[in-house]
């Protein structure tokens, strides 16, 4: 269904990609007798960003909800890193290293931005609850731990100055940064963002961009995102899957995808907005 | 756990204050030959090598190096310049914000006999390629990506630049490094070749003479080009030693270095004083959170614009307004016993035992936490400098036991030409003549002065050096002023260009009224015009925080800063603002022309993007009255109202236009009161 | 006249008038205050995990003090029986989260919260077959808590503290302050707290549900014990101890049903307050026995000010 691509190779702007790290295979969902999804297959390659845009209502949503737990498929299998997962409950899927962002912001509203990051460690969780209770010595050694790498987050995302501040009162950019920063608290091997640009200006579009394509390069983080509107993610994506009303309809480069017909009738044809 | 680590810098330094606060590092110096800033690092890391000299808040915790590290590290880093091929004479430019790398690349670039000239971190490409290509840096040391690209913007019309090193090498890894390289490589190579070109080095650092260039320094004139400030290791070790001992600077008082490295006031800060003494200079995390990383620092000695002393005070009266009844009543009680008591008791006069225990508790419940709150509970030494402060506002720190006071200085003085003595602070005037500064007023009214601090030159502009000091050594500082006979403290009116005549011969002094007219919390900015003109007239920027406060307050809606200027109540507002202005104008006959006739509240911000201001934030006259030529006319035309569209450059550099209809309103004139003068 | 005399001047010249009974009224206010923040916490925890209100909080104060005599009565040696009865209260969190709560996952709350009044009913039966239905003695005496009282001599006058109500209140502060120090340092009590604010959210990041039920259920049970014993040690252990449990609605009413604060102040306020009002209004006035409904008469006029509760998040209608 895929270029035959080699296992691994080198883009032109020097990150590798390797083999697949996800791989959806002929996926079916159903709601009572609505089908969102429609026996759809794609993969997502270690080191990529890959996107997966489609008009609203293309099941988009649907599809990251799947991989991350919350919707197990009727039909089809999962892969991930080469070998097939057996249905999951969200919190497993996040212990396998699959984190996430949400269109609407799912923050801890009451805590802080620090504690929000923190959370995303939860993962990592290595001490009994006997001893975190008794705060003996290896928790503290691994809350210390932990607060390094959310450090390490903090400052790349730059928030530092809004490090105790409740995140309930942050404005919605940063809001968005936040959450991209617990979900990288988690080092995912694998990170999914769900409409990160929704709702911001210019300007914090290209903040934002500029964040996924950083941590895409300076982590080597696997990324699938979706969005409706093709404008930036198209600069941002090595390859873009496109859905339309629960179908696969175009697949590849964004070049090769902007010229689909198909997906020119999707986007400009028929309106659906 | 983490939490402590946070608290014990607090902690020890409370001990070691108890055990380590040393008088002066002089006495036991004077015979070593401090001739240049590495010279001063090497004492320092002999006599005080275990002493903390640089803080910096990373990943949430302050790190920390001592004298004997930085000295380590400062030499590694000159080595790596040598390996570079740093030459004796090059100039090497350094941008970024505070952060210890930087500073010590300063004195890196002076070990290896070169120049080191910063730069304002937020210069556009234009201004950096005009300073970079004058003063033909060779090597550039950049914080950051941002700076990088910014140079790299501009490489091809600076054909100087040989070589650039980074400090942070996020983003940095697909550059082309043939030309450039992270600080921290330079570093490395330059340990490897300790024994190679260390001899090479100890004999540039000995020849480093008293009269050899320490820094060049450019300042952001109001009008013109930039022009380099050359100063030599004389002009900066003297200034130093002198006004260190005027406020008893010592080895354990902390500073935190968050203002521009390009400015004059920093580098004697953060280096000269620093250097001299040996105290330790702390670097904030980034600009956001200095307020933060301040209080946890908690400076004793603290400098600021007067700027930032009204954006704190508007913060802490709208937190109080905000705040519980109760709260605000305690508030607003002890600070009116402060105001009364508070200035009084900082300047050691006499005040009788009930208002002092009245002063006490105010203190536990209020100016302490206030202080804290602030970051300046531990503040012995406070100055504010650049512009006039409002005395409502420089009052309210007095009173909150805060010892701020003023100074007034220039680049060309090495910063110092008068500061306040402890004990002789006022709002209205700038102190005393600096230690070893000589001050004289010339008939025109404008001060000279002449001092160790003197600058050398203007870099490969001697036009203007000779325009400014003359053979004597006299500078020009460009202001009028005049020496109050009772307390022999220098007053400052004006820019002396800017003093003019009104067409009727009055005295006219802009910057007076504008700075009048900006204590009040809700006016931003102010332009007044009228020289040569009947009556004087004034442009009005409202200020957002505080407007948008009292907005907020009111339940007035508002889109815009535009849509707020205008709003009636706002104008109603500014118009008391504007009232009240001419009326204690009124009652100083020299400057009772100087009363406002009519204004309007500008429809967007002055901006230094827009050439409207100085990176320093002082009005650009000329360009204001060029660009606003339709508004200054509607100001003496007497219409009501005016059309307008303007030209604005957002953040990013894209432009756009602002369309508006403004109102002119005419505000009232207090007469002068003729029979004063017969009723004294 | 004479009645708006003893209504608004009396009570207040009593006070002053023996300032140390006014210490020993306000004493006993505090220790049954202690005991009413104690359970609210239990139910602001669940709710806050889980969004449910927990009916049963009340019942599980009785639950746990009889299964503590009866292992005692067992024979158990008293630490033993103690032991005995955490691990019954653990299995009690577990099984109410496999049998009641899972299947339940993303009902409505009112179904969960009928679900509660089941566990309430299933507990009260559960418990008067196993351990039958007449009052029985707490085993203060065998868990080690002193006896005895403790004289003091303000004003002049004196002041009794009895020695069992200075543990259970100095118990009671250890208790929240672990408790406080757990939800706040520790990964498992971010988690706890992350839950109540985002569920989806929490589960993304790899929160466990199970877990964390689990783990609020249990802490509730703990707290539980502790009241039960504590009040079982003063007035003996039956179902009667329940009504005591339902103070706790007025304190949550007060506090707000996410506050920890909330409950702790709500708790002591009104504690004091009803036994003040009980003392120098009451007694005089109505003949007493006003503390039966003092509770909910005020958390209702403060509603009627502040529907949020003293301490709850305004609720901020967005338009």
């Amino acid at each position: 269904m895929n270029e035959l691509a080699p296992d691994t190779y080198t883009t032109e702007d020097g990150r590798t990609i390797g083999p697949p790290v996800l791989e959806m295979r002929n996926i079916t969902l159903r709601f009572g007798g609505v089908t969102a999804i429609k026996d759809i297959s794609f993969d997502i390659r270690e080191g990529e960003i890959r996107a997966i845009i489609g008009p609203n209502g293309a099941g988009k949503s649907s599809m990251l909800n799947i991989i991350n737990g919350f919707y197990i498929p009727q039909e089809g299998e999962i892969w991930f890193r080469g070998s097939r997962r057996p249905p999951m409950k969200p919190y497993e899927v996040a212990r396998q290293g699959i984190a996430r962002t949400f269109q609407n912001i799912a923050l801890f509203r009451g805590m802080s931005t620090l504690d929000n990051i923190m959370t995303g460690r939860t993962t990592m969780i290595r001490s009994s609850l006997f001893s975190q209770a008794l705060w003996l010595g290896r928790a503290e050694r691994e809350e210390i731990e932990h607060r390094e790498a959310v450090e390490k987050v903090i400052d790349f995302l730059e928030i530092q100055h809004i490090r105790k501040t409740p995140v309930g009162r942050l404005p919605y950019g940063l809001q968005k940064r936040v959450e991209l920063g617990r979900a990288l608290a988690a080092e995912p091997k694998l990170l999914l963002l769900d409409e990160p640009m929704a709702g911001m200006n210019v300007e914090e579009k290209e903040d934002m961009s500029r964040f996924i394509l950083d941590v895409n390069d300076e982590f080597g983080t696997t990324i699938a995102l979706i969005e409706h509107d093709m404008g930036v993610v198209m600069d941002i994506s090595d390859r873009v899957v496109v859905m339309d009303y629960g179908r696969k309809i175009g697949d590849g480069t964004p070049d090769e995808v902007r010229t689909n017909p198909e997906v020119i009738d999707a986007y400009l044809g028929v309106s659906h907005d | 756990m983490y939490k402590l680590k946070e608290g014990t810098i607090k902690a020890t330094r409370a001990i070691r204050d108890v055990w380590e606060d040393l008088p002066l590092a002089t006495a036991a110096t004077s015979s070593e030959e401090l001739m240049s800033i590495p010279a001063l690092l090497a004492r320092n890391a002999r006599h005080h090598g275990q002493r903390t000299a640089y803080r910096e808040k990373e990943y949430g915790i302050w790190q920390s190096w001592t004298w004997a590290e930085v000295e380590a590290e400062v030499r590694a880093m000159a080595l790596g310049l040598v390996v570079l091929g740093a030459k004796p004479g090059d100039h090497i430019a350094i941008i970024g914000r505070n952060r210890p790398a930087l500073y010590w690349s300063f004195v890196a670039a002076q070990m290896v006999g070169a120049v080191p000239v910063p730069l304002y971190q937020d210069a556009v490409a234009e201004e950096m390629a005009y300073v970079l290509d004058h003063c033909g840096a060779r090597f550039v040391i950049a914080e950051d990506q941002e700076q990088v690209d910014k140079v790299l913007d501009v490489q091809d019309r600076v054909l100087s630049i040989d070589h650039i090193a980074y400090h942070d090498p996020r983003g940095m890894r697909k550059y082309d490094h043939s030309h450039m390289n992270r600080l921290s490589d330079v570093k490395a190579e330059g340990r490897a070749a300790e024994q190679r070109l260390g001899p090479e080095l100890d004999a540039r650092i000995a020849a480093l003479g008293y009269d050899d260039t320490c820094v060049m320094l450019y300042t952001s004139g109001t009008t013109g080009r930039p022009k380099g400030v050359v100063l030599s290791n004389r002009n900066i070790i003297e200034t130093s030693k002198n006004t260190s001992d005027f406020d008893g600077l010592n080895v354990g008082d902390e500073v935190l270095a968050y203002l521009p490295m390009a400015w004059v006031g920093d580098f004697i800060f953060s280096i000269g004083q620093a250097y001299w003494t040996g105290f330790c200079v702390n670097c904030p995390e980034n600009a956001d959170t200095m307020q933060d990383d301040l209080r946890e620092i908690s400076p004793s000695y603290f400098f600021a614009p007067p700027r930032y002393f009204e954006g704190l005070l508007t913060q802490i009266s709208i937190r109080m307004e905000d705040a519980g009844w109760l709260k605000r009543w305690m508030y607003q009680r002890a600070m009116s016993h402060a105001r009364r008591v508070g200035p009084r008791l900082m300047d050691g006069a006499a005040v009788g035992l009930v208002d002092r225990l009245a002063y006490a508790l105010g203190d536990f419940f209020v100016y302490g936490p206030v202080r804290n709150r602030a970051g300046m509970m531990n503040v012995r030494v406070g100055y504010t400098a650049g512009e006039a402060i409002g005395p409502e506002i420089f009052e309210f720190y007095r009173a909150l036991g805060i010892n701020l006071k003023q100074l007034y200085g220039q680049t060309e003085a090495a910063v110092f030409i008068t500061q306040q003595p402890d004990g002789e602070v006022r709002a209205d005037t700038v102190g005393v003549p600096s230690p070893g500064v000589e001050v004289r007023i010339a008939d025109s009214g404008e001060v000279f002065y002449r001092s160790p601090g003197v600058f050398q030159e203007y870099y490969k502009n001697p036009d203007s050096t000779a325009g400014t000091k003359d053979a004597e050594g006299w500078v020009a500082t460009g202001d009028a002023g005049f020496f109050e006979e009772a307390t022999g403290h220098l007053r400052i009116i004006d820019r002396a260009k800017d003093v003019g005549k009104t067409a009727s011969g009055s005295l006219f002094a802009p910057k007076y009224v504008e700075n009048k007219l900006k204590f009040f919390p809700n006016i931003l900015e102010a332009v007044v015009f009228g020289a040569g003109r009947e009556t004087c007239t004034a442009f009005i920027n409202i200020d957002l925080t505080a407007v948008g406060n009292w907005a907020e307050r009111n339940n007035v809606a508002y889109g815009s800063y535009q849509e707020l200027a205008a709003h009636p109540e706002v104008m109603a507002m500014v118009q008391d603002h504007v009232e009240e202005t001419n009326r204690t104008l009124a009652e100083d006959t020299m400057l009772a022309a100087c009363q406002i006739h009519r204004f309007l509240i500008l429809h967007k911000e002055l901006d230094a993007d827009d050439g409207e201001l100085t990176r320093t934030r002082k009005v650009r006259r000329r360009i204001i009255e060029e660009k606003y030529a339709d508004l200054i006319a509607a100001l003496y035309d007497g219409t009501s109202t005016v059309t307008t569209e303007t030209e604005v450059t957002y953040e990013d550099g894209r432009k756009g236009s602002i369309r508006a209809t403004l109102e002119v309103r005419d505000a009232a004139i207090v007469p002068v009161a003729g029979a004063k003068l017969a009723a004294e | 006249m004479e009645l708006i005399r003893k209504v608004l001047i009396d009570p207040w010249l009593d006070m002053v008038g023996a300032p140390d009974f006014f210490l020993q009224v306000i004493w006993e206010g505090l220790v049954s205050g202690v005991l009413y923040a104690l359970i609210a916490l239990g139910f602001v925890l669940i709710f806050r995990a889980s969004r449910i209100f927990n009916f049963a909080q009340g019942i599980m104060v009785v639950f746990a003090a009889l299964t503590l005599v009866g292992l005692h009565a067992a024979g158990l040696p008293a630490w033993l029986a103690f032991a005995g009865t955490l691990l019954v209260m653990f299995v009690l969190a577990v099984g109410i989260e496999r049998i009641v709560l899972r299947p339940l996952v993303n009902q409505p709350d009112i179904i969960l919260f009928m679900a509660t009044i089941g566990i309430t009913l299933f507990l009260v039966g559960g418990g008067e077959i196993i351990f039958g239905g007449e009052n029985k003695q707490m085993i203060s005496d065998e868990l080690g808590i002193p006896d005895g009282s403790i004289e003091l001599n303000p004003f002049d006058g004196f002041v009794l503290i009895e020695a069992r109500d200075l543990t259970v209140v100095m118990g009671a502060i250890v208790m929240v302050a672990l408790l406080l120090a757990f939800l706040t340092y520790s990964k498992m009590g971010r988690a706890v707290r992350a839950l109540g604010d985002d569920h989806q959210a929490a589960l993304s990041v790899g929160i466990s549900l199970t877990t964390i039920w689990v783990l609020v259920w249990f802490i509730a049970g703990v707290i539980a014990l502790f009241t039960g014993i504590a009040w079982g040690s003063r007035a003996g252990v039956s179902f009667a101890l329940e009504i005591i449990a339902l103070k706790a609605l007025p304190v949550l009413m007060l506090g707000g049903l996410e506050s920890i604060t909330g409950a702790i102040v709500g708790g002591l306020m009104i504690g004091v307050l009803e036994k003040l009002f009980e003392i120098y209004w009451g007694q005089p006035l109505m003949g007493g026995s006003t503390e039966a409904w003092f509770a909910y008469v005020l958390a209702l006029a403060v509603l009627l000010v502040r529907p949020q509760g003293l301490f709850g998040e305004k609720i901020i209608e967005r338009v």
